[in-house]
């Protein structure tokens, strides 16, 4: 597999499944030299396995994700709202205040968003990459 | 990025964690933004992430425009 199938594989068996695949399932170790790439390029972050592919997180994290049976964590509100855009389907996003901690839903419909909450960007664009797990 | 109830949880959480206080979307603004950059299917061989200019696009387009969205 080149780097581009890697990647749709990648994405395939997350959208499907809700999880990414561990490295062992997608192959051997010209997969490992392909994700180190992709890594580098930054459309997944690797530890020893894919821990990020965005908007999908690895990790359980607060922000669940369910939709036609299906359940999936994102790394943040944003990549909540983008699992449904991906998908292309409706969702229920199971969250939290970030402050508080407060329970908080948000169900994504017929191509719209609704619930009572904001998001809130703390890191400028620019210093995304700088730390991406934190921001 | 993380979600609120309210202005005063945000600056409640500024406050804890000592951080200047960022940009805040409502929920509409935040599932349009989410619907514009997610809205690519990555597993086509073709997809590409984007470029400076194409994401400054598509954060203009939302009237994302203050140095905050910047990227350069």
């Amino acid at each position: 597999m080149n780097d581009d199938e890697v990647r749709g594989r990648i994405y395939d068996v997350t959208m499907r499944s809700g999880r990414p695949p561990l490295v062992a399932e997608l192959g051997g170790p010209e997969v490992v030299e392909s994700l180190q790439r992709l890594a580098a390029g930054r459309v997944i972050v690797m530890r020893d396995e894919i821990v990020m592919v965005a908007p999908f997180s690895a990790v359980v994290t607060p922000f669940l994700v369910e939709s036609a049976g299906v359940s999936y964590f994102a790394n943040c509100i944003w990549d909540a709202l983008g699992i449904p855009a991906m998908l292309h389907r409706d969702a229920e996003i199971h969250t939290s205040c970030g402050d508080c901690g407060t329970a908080m839903n948000v169900r994504v419909e017929n191509d719209a968003a609704h619930g009572d909450g904001l998001l809130h960007f703390a890191v400028p664009a620019r210093e995304w990459w700088n730390d991406i797990v934190f921001t | 990025m993380l979600y609120f109830r309210s202005e005063e949880h945000i600056d409640r959480w500024c406050s804890a964690w000592k951080m200047d206080r960022g940009a805040v979307l409502t929920l509409d603004q935040g599932w349009r933004l989410a619907a514009a950059w997610f809205t690519e299917d990555r597993r086509a061989p073709e997809w590409r992430r984007r470029t400076v200019d194409e994401v400054e696009q598509v954060f203009g387009e939302l009237g994302l425009s203050s140095p905050f969205w910047s990227l350069r």
